[in-house]
């Protein structure tokens, strides 16, 4: 995670987080109402699809757009409150997850091209990969941290968020990263053009950290969901009744420290590919 | 759409140091969040809504009574479900639930309101500047006022791009749910390029001025505490410590509440 601070050092990066923060904060505004897919419950909001774009085109940058980015939709349209504090980290890791997972997706990007863009069939998988676990870490973690405060309960807000987030990601994400690829590494401001290598962490064990990733984001989101509902989990961990919430934070935890591993674990530095003249 | 939420009142609350505007702000969230009793939250709801009334705040929490709304009515239904308690009421709405329902929807208006009446009483460079000299690096509180300044210059673009779009025929409206997502296409990325290409340029000019050659900078915006400020920073902290003080005693809990 070196990179998520060594960035601040790099004007165009810092340039960058403000005006991914912007785009995101006023698309988020714009087309606040999106289109309902269970109306009154889930909807897909257009603006969703740009922080896992935003994440594999500026890295680090796009991450804390995103998580800027949501802060600043939730000051504008008034809404501005303590689930705002998670809201950041959430969105935060919706952009972090893709760029980091996007050299370790088990094939599906080879090391011949590392570019940021989904001009094949397998890179379009990849992409829907880490669009899924970003959507999946941001879910739990928003919906973790709102089922402690009391404020929404997990098995509502957990799958609300995953399926808002993942919806216009899936759709759009991969034409939008075809599309805007070309001018973003034109204009010279994909991550790995702006930032050094020796500044991106070197991580270690990247497959295991990949698939540590992926059980955290979504093994959190089903395990949660079914502790939450009580299906499973409730008698299975010893807590009833009263204690029942206290089930679902111990259970998900687990898996949130499983994303933090492996985002240690997870590098980056293996899309610093040598470009030929 | 008008994206711009700071009233120019200058009302007390407006006159307050922006530090102590963020800190009562973070300090309201903890006071909120010590109680699940409806009753226990009325000495911090009065305080709440004395702060709305005095900056004007009012006025743009009008603004989101929609969403306030859907919140309270979502929050009323979801917390009935997912609570219950030994008073039946009726169906499966028990007193103990319903008073859940009602200090957690409570809890999510008071939240709002908390952030409303920071927005409408603190200018963006202020805040900004407030959350530096509180101990923020620099260059994330510049990141952060720039984005401030630009979401209404791209809120604008946007709304003038949808425009041109539909005016040459793309219904956003129509179609089936795949079809209306690709819609957004001629919209996201005409916003996306227009904003992104001046990146470069940006980076220039602010190096060229300097930024980043420095750990410390100065800053044209220098606030000094006052007495009042600090008399206003010293009521929140005594409130929030007999608040942390009752609620470690236990008062303020729901008796009977079972939470699923």
């Amino acid at each position: 995670m070196k990179e998520v601070i060594s960035m601040w050092k790099n004007t165009r990066m810092i340039i960058l987080v403000a005006l991914s923060a912007a785009i995101y904060a006023a698309f988020l505004i714009v087309f606040k109402g999106g289109i309902p897919i269970v109306p009154g419950i889930t909807e897909v909001r257009p603006a969703n699809v740009f922080p896992p774009v935003f994440g594999l085109l500026f890295g680090p940058a796009g991450a804390w757009g995103a998580a800027i980015g949501n802060l600043i939709g939730d000051l504008f349209g008034g809404t501005l409150g303590i689930g705002s504090i998670f809201g950041f980290v959430g969105n935060f890791f919706l952009g972090f997850i893709p760029y980091k997972m996007w050299g370790a997706t088990f094939g599906l990007v080879s090391k011949d091209d590392m570019s940021q863009t989904t001009n094949n069939f397998k890179k379009v998988l990849a992409f829907e990969l880490v669009a899924l676990v970003s959507s999946a870490a941001c879910g739990i973690i928003i919906a973790w941290y709102l089922d402690i405060v009391a404020i929404v309960p997990f098995a509502f807000l957990s799958i609300t968020i995953t399926i808002n987030n993942f919806a216009a990601a899936f759709v759009l994400g991969p034409i939008l990263l075809v599309l805007l690829y070309p001018r973003v590494k034109r204009w010279g401001l994909i991550w790995t053009d702006i930032m050094a290598e020796e500044d991106v962490a070197k991580g270690f064990a990247k497959t295991i950290g990949s698939i540590l990733m992926i059980v955290g984001s979504l093994g959190g989101l089903i395990v949660g969901v079914l502790v939450a509902v009580g299906v499973a989990g409730q008698q299975l961990y010893g807590f009833t009744g009263e204690q029942g919430q206290v089930a679902v934070w111990l259970s998900v935890l687990p898996f949130l420290l499983m994303i933090l591993v492996a985002s240690f674990m997870l590098s980056g530095r293996e899309q610093f590919v040598e470009e030929e003249e | 759409m008008d994206a711009e939420i700071y009233i120019d009142n200058n009302s007390f609350i407006h006159r307050l140091d922006p530090r102590v505007k963020i800190i009562i702000f973070l300090l309201t969230f903890v006071a909120i969040l010590l109680f699940e009793n409806p009753l226990w939250m009325l000495p911090i709801t009065v305080l709440i809504v004395a702060q709305l009334v005095i900056s004007g705040a009012l006025l743009n929490l009008r603004r989101i009574r929609y969403i306030l709304i859907v919140l309270t009515v979502s929050s009323m239904i979801l917390w009935n479900l997912f609570s219950t308690g030994e008073t039946q009421l009726f169906w499966r709405i028990s007193l103990e639930s319903l008073s859940f329902a009602v200090a957690r929807t409570m809890l999510m208006i008071l939240m709002i309101s908390a952030g409303m009446i920071l927005i409408t009483s603190t200018r963006n460079e202020e805040l900004v500047n407030g959350m530096i000299m509180l101990g923020m690096p620099y260059r994330v509180g510049f990141a952060i006022s720039t984005a401030l300044r630009l979401v209404p210059t791209i809120v604008s673009s946007t709304i003038t791009i949808s425009q041109a779009q539909r005016s040459r025929g793309l219904d956003l409206e129509s179609g089936n749910l795949l079809e209306r997502v690709k819609k957004f296409l001629p919209l996201l990325v005409p916003v996306f390029i227009s904003t992104i290409r001046s990146t470069n340029i940006f980076g220039m000019a602010l190096e060229s001025k300097g930024f980043g050659a420095k750990e410390k900078r100065t800053f044209y915006l220098v606030f000094e505490m006052r007495k009042v400020d600090y008399v206003v920073l010293a009521f929140a902290i005594v409130f929030m410590a007999v608040s942390v003080y009752f609620a470690i005693l236990g008062y303020g809990q729901i008796e009977g509440l079972v939470r699923f």
